[in-house]
């Protein structure tokens, strides 16, 4: 089932399926079963989004400003692209071509495939998202945990005050902020000597003020998540006791606290991965990165639609990968947790 | 006051002590916490502050256009000039004014989108980790979907739909950001509900609702409140992002994201622009931060004396 | 194409004006007259922002400025605008002759002209190039009304199935374009156009070479590093989304560029762009609205500010078919209502120059005389709402429409203000995305909306009147007025082969549209460029992109200094 419930058989309702005996089985049995859904779940994704698109005020030929394109070369457009044929026939088409992996040709990127247009964009975006990520894991659940373990010392505020200030701060002023101290000023203080660039893509050094922006907010969100849980988790009963038996204190953190804790943490993780690898457009925006998150802005503020289609095809297949990865995790985290 | 009403209730506590207790003795921990009380104080202050602008400027000030300040020659937006305590923006509009009246569409917008979240995360959460199985499988599934979903698109319908109004914008925000309440909830639920107290409650024949109500939702309280205060904020700058849209609060009436919205555009010029809107969000944020803490160990059962 | 927000095409400009003279003399002189103090090649590198990644590098299928911008430097059209805008001058072409009716233009290509491999450029290429961009099942956006308007045979455009492919072909074949040989051009038109000489200096009006087309009719530039043009670069490198690198082309005809490398980079973020020319990453940046406090109060920063006036004019447009504004007085009390110097000086910070006049200052045909009538006065409004004779309820709510740009916004919340104060009146704003507002004034559905405006596509009036003629109105209804005594006006000057005859009817149409009120002129625009000191050799010509790189018309005088 989805994902983590009890073997209780009282509610086994299921047991009418075959179980596989082996563990191993079982575990391959539910990630076949769960890769399956997907594919409700993106023909759901699909209709509702055609719909949607489609209820947008604008047609893609509309213009942001200035001459529009006339009645005649509008008509052609229509025509050149499939939008002349009524609505349920353009979906059908639709779900038929992405059958076969056929996702079309974007409007704004004249004559270049989505897929062509995605696969130059998602690179960017997955390599600032996984860099951020890998920041956001250790330095969140370490702060949190520090922060609760020694609760209303210093320590602690700063990591609370980290936190508020990281979330009261929108992404692209956190990111301007940056580039203002480390690149302009830094370029005039040191004579132009030393400075970061401000954005663009391709250098290693491109990386480092997008991903400290990315990673500020989720960071502090965790922190205070891995704090407020750890809190919880310190005055459960089996980490009393734990301590009252004497263990050793970093068995106790490690082994009982940090484990626990980490459970509500889990899953907030897994909609930050989501979301960092699906692109921000804030930051890709304020660093110039060629990334998909913008991509996609751009793409519905211009009704590209294949181009909105297929992106949201991409993100509902990720999330529901990412999704399907936190709930094996927890297995893995809480041994109570098991597959059905 | 506040020692008349505590003594009522002490009186009470005695008599019924399941069902006031719990609550009685929260509030006398509550009230010991002095961090907790330092931010209802500041969210008290700031809601009056906002009633307050409203019933004063009226909406006069907030958009007056001070010409003096525009002459090019003199254009002085720093703050003490001419009488504007925080000086004024680009159009010559007076700062403080501006942020007082931004107050209360900001905390209401951030507030009242929270309880949305809630509500709707908390049914979903509880009930998917609750009952699990076939439950549990479809609505998360649903959550997927409604993940992947385009907030931009979504957002662009709802607004040419049902028109630019208040009600748009909380239903618009209301209807976004809950899915991730939802699978915190779930998860948290999912922990818990193996534990003794709960197996032990599931055991002596309570009802779903009752063990739900009784146990899962105080222990699961946390994180929970966390992923709420982070919510205030997101939820003002999601109002900005709607007034691009066209759903958002309409210029030139104030709101705190739209004021660091275009902030942004001039920070080179003038920071304060910015600086000023977001201090008053980490101010509101950091208040809220600590009522929330102080709840959760106020209401926690094995806090109890 | 025109437009306005700086999405568009929309025709800045530079030049042409005593005041741009001045400019121009002042930042081109270093440049025309030597290349006294030229760093060595390999620091020939120009870095520019244009925002944003053309849609394509096919002349056909481009419509926005940042498009034209880098087309019309990969392939050159027949004649290009003379620096001062007075007239064309030869480009691909070296001369042209007009029939005497007016009716027959005769391009003659040069004979040394060649595309980048190599190969001869011929008359046929511009056959081809032509008759492409008129072809409906391509739907090119510059093909209406430009060119089915003017070249004989293109009228039926509108009414040829693209799905048909023998009608589409028979459509093509018919049109009055023919290679005489291969160095003579031949274009009948359908009317007599005065200012047909004007659309073939757009970037779209390009050759095309039919044997690099083939069977990818649609997709043949798809990788612009294959791109062939005939113009003074050629396409040596593109980053999706992030840059194109661009390299002199050897087998121009011409001078050849000084610039060995010109990279041009899609920042849409303008704090972004701002920084990167702060810390020497780009060379020149158009400095936004928002940042021109700073560059103001920044010496050295204000020292690499130049100002290009801009072919353009900014009004608010009242939607003429509805209530209230279908009432002439109500429309000439927002003309007073609106204090432009303020405008322009504090809100603008001088980015603006205030106009209530349709031509702008700068281009052929601008007529100081005009436009008093709508000039500010607060008294004259309110007595303008008294004589419409309307209840006050008739106008005291409404809507002002806008799109939810930061530029759009300041100038708006500060026009609504003067309109509030100055009549006494309640209205608001409804702050929308820019799709949703284009389909709203498509569709009529609103009641007043700007600011927005006209950019030249090329210097002749024509580009200008034809905006506001009923057939013109190219689904832009800014509340179009759609009358017949100024059609016929425009329609005259379109067709009249002397230059002085065209100026009358112009001027009578452009009183017409003042006089009746059918927008609230407010301003013209400066393109505010900063540009670093070591950039010489600017040519600016009154029209070309100066918000991206002045000077792109004749790309091939910039250089570098030594520094």
């Amino acid at each position: 089932m989805a994902a983590v419930t009890t073997g209780a058989p009282a509610r086994g309702a299921r047991l009418s399926f075959r179980i596989p005996r082996t563990r191993g089985a079982s575990l391959a049995f539910y990630i076949v079963r769960r890769v399956l859904w997907m594919v409700p779940v993106v023909l759901f994704v699909i209709t509702i989004t055609f719909v949607l698109m489609h209820l947008a005020p604008g047609s893609p030929w509309d213009r942001a400003g200035g001459r529009q394109l006339s009645q005649a070369v509008t008509d052609d457009l229509n025509v050149k692209y499939g939008l002349d044929k009524p609505l349920w026939n353009q979906f059908l088409i639709y779900l038929w071509n992405v059958a076969h992996f056929d996702f079309g040709l974007s409007y704004q990127y004249q004559n270049q495939t989505v897929t062509h247009v995605l696969l130059e964009s998602w690179p960017a975006t997955l390599t600032i998202g996984a860099l951020a990520f890998a920041f956001i894991v250790p330095l969140g659940i370490g702060l949190g945990v520090i922060a609760a373990l020694r609760q209303n010392s210093a320590i602690d505020y700063i990591a609370v005050g980290f936190g508020t200030l990281g979330a009261s701060v929108p992404n692209f002023v956190i990111g301007i902020f940056l580039i203002i101290v480390f690149s302009v000023e830094a370029y005039h203080l040191s004579g132009g000597n030393i400075f970061l660039p401000s954005g663009g893509f391709g250098w290693n050094e491109h990386l480092i003020l997008p991903v400290i922006t990315l990673a500020v907010l989720p960071t502090a969100y965790i922190a205070r998540m891995a704090r407020s849980s750890t809190l919880d988790v310190l005055r459960q009963d089996y980490v009393r006791t734990a301590w009252a038996k004497g263990l050793r204190q970093r068995l106790v953190i490690t082994r009982h606290v940090v484990k626990n804790s980490l459970i509500p943490v889990l899953s907030s993780l897994g909609s930050i991965f989501a979301l960092l690898i699906t692109g921000s457009v804030i930051v890709e925006t304020v660093f110039a990165i060629p990334g998909i998150g913008r991509s996609f802005v751009v793409a519905v503020s211009s009704r590209d639609y294949p181009m909105i289609l297929a992106t949201t095809i991409l993100f509902s297949v990720v999330i529901a990968i990412v999704n399907l990865v936190i709930d094996l995790l927890y297995t893995v985290i809480d041994p109570r947790v098991r597959l059905s | 006051m506040a020692a008349a009403v505590t003594d009522q209730l002490e009186e009470i506590d005695w008599e019924n002590p399941d069902q006031v207790g719990l609550w009685q003795d929260a509030w006398q921990r509550f009230r010991r916490n002095r961090i907790a009380v330092i931010g209802l104080v500041l969210v008290t202050a700031i809601a009056l502050a906002a009633i307050l602008a409203r019933l004063v400027f009226a909406l006069h000030l907030p958009i007056l256009q001070d010409y003096l300040q525009q002459d090019p020659a003199n254009a002085d937006l720093s703050p003490f000039h001419q009488g504007h305590i925080l000086g004024t923006d680009e159009l010559g509009r007076d700062i403080l004014s501006r942020l007082l009246y931004g107050a209360g569409i900001s905390l209401t917008i951030g507030l009242l989108t929270q309880l949305i979240y809630l509500v709707i995360g908390a049914t979903v959460g509880l009930t998917a980790g609750y009952f699990g199985g076939r439950v549990d499988n479809l609505l998360m599934r649903f959550v997927d979907v409604w993940y992947a979903f385009p907030d931009l698109l979504f957002l662009l319908v709802v607004v040419s739909v049902f028109g630019a109004s208040l009600l748009t914008i909380f239903v618009a925000i209301g209807l976004i950001y809950w899915v991730d309440l939802a699978r915190l909830i779930r998860g948290q639920v999912l922990s818990i509900k193996e534990k003794e107290y709960v197996e032990g409650a599931r055991a002596t024949g309570s009802s779903p609702l009752k063990i739900i109500l009784r146990h899962l939702v105080p222990n699961s309280l946390g994180p929970v409140i966390v992923a709420l205060t982070f919510g205030i904020p997101r939820a003002i700058f999601l109002e900005a992002t709607l007034s691009f849209l066209g759903a958002g609060i309409v210029p030139p009436t104030p709101s705190w994201g739209v004021m660091i919205q275009q902030g942004y555009e001039s920070i080179f010029a003038h920071p304060m622009e910015v600086a000023l809107p977001a201090a008053a969000i980490a101010i509101t944020m950091l208040s809220f931060g600590f009522i929330g803490d102080g709840l959760r160990d106020s209401l926690d059962p094995r806090m109890r004396r | 194409m025109k437009g306005v927000s700086g999405r568009l095409r929309w025709l800045p400009i530079t030049a042409v004006s005593s005041m741009a003279a001045v400019l121009v003399a002042a930042c081109g002189a270093s440049g025309n007259n030597g290349t006294s103090g030229m760093a060595p090649n390999g620091q020939q590198i120009l870095r520019t922002n244009s925002s944003t990644e053309p849609n394509s590098f096919d002349p056909g299928q481009t419509t926005y400025d940042y498009e034209g911008m880098i087309v019309r430097n990969v392939f050159e059209p027949l004649l290009k605008p003379k620096p001062d805008l007075s007239d064309v001058e030869g480009a691909a072409a070296s001369s042209y002759d007009v029939s005497s009716d007016g009716l027959t233009y005769t391009f003659h290509i040069r004979q040394n002209a060649k595309w980048s491999d190599g190969q001869p450029l011929k008359a046929q290429d511009f056959v081809y190039g032509f008759q492409r961009l008129l072809d409906p099942s391509l739907a090119s956006g510059y093909a209406d009304p430009f060119f089915d308007l003017t070249i004989a045979g293109g009228a039926n455009y509108s009414n040829v199935d693209p799905k048909n492919a023998s009608a589409v072909q028979s459509f093509i074949q018919g049109l009055g374009l023919s290679a005489k040989d291969d160095h003579t051009f031949v274009v009948k038109l359908a009317a007599p156009a005065g200012y047909f000489k004007w659309v073939v200096t757009l970037a779209q009006a390009a050759p095309i070479r039919k044997d690099l087309v083939g069977s990818n009719y649609t997709s043949w530039a798809s990788d612009p590093t294959r791109v062939v043009g005939n113009g003074m670069f050629k396409i040596s490198e593109e980053v999706a989304k992030d840059h194109v690198t661009m390299v002199p082309n050897p087998n121009y005809w011409g001078d050849k560029p000084h610039i060995q490398k010109w990279i041009d980079y899609f920042i849409a973020d303008a704090n972004q762009a701002f920084s990167k020319y702060q810390t020497g990453e780009l060379d020149m940046l158009q400095v936004p609205l928002a940042n021109q406090d700073t560059v103001n109060s920044d010496p050295k920063l204000k020292a690499e500010q130049h100002k290009y006036p801009s072919l353009g004019t900014f009004w608010m447009a009242p939607n003429i078919q509805v209530s209230p504004f279908n009432n002439v007085h109500v429309r000439e009390a927002i003309a007073h209502a609106v204090d432009r110097n303020i405008l322009v000086n504090s809100v603008a910070k001088g980015q603006y120059v205030a106009r209530t006049t349709y031509i702008p200052e700068g281009m052929n045909g601008y007529t100081p005389s005009l436009g008093s009538v709508q000039d500010y006065d607060p008294a004259k409004g309110r007595a303008a709402l008294q004589a419409s004779g309307l209840p006050t309820s008739a106008y005291d709510h409404v809507k002002l429409l806008t799109r939810a740009t930061t530029t759009n916004q300041l100038v708006n919340q500060y026009v609504l203000n003067q309109i509030n104060t100055n009549l006494g009146v309640h209205w608001t704003l409804e702050v929308v995305d820019s799709k949703t507002v284009t389909s709203r004034i498509r569709r009529g559905n609103f009641q007043i909306y700007g600011p927005d405006g006209w950019g030249a596509d090329y210097p002749d009036e024509q580009d200008f009147f034809d905006v506001f003629t009923t057939g013109g109105c190219h689904g832009l209804n800014w509340g179009c007025p759609n009358d017949k005594a100024y059609d016929d006006l425009v329609s005259k000057g379109d067709a009249a082969l002397k230059q002085s005859d065209r100026q009358k009817y112009y001027d009578q149409a452009a009183k017409m549209m003042e006089d009746q009120f059918w927008v609230a002129f407010l301003y013209n625009r400066y393109d505010v460029t900063l540009v670093k000191p070591y950039v010489k050799g600017i040519t600016s010509t009154g029209i070309d992109e100066s918000n991206y790189i002045p000077g792109d018309f004749n790309t091939n005088t910039i250089f570098i200094a030594s520094h």
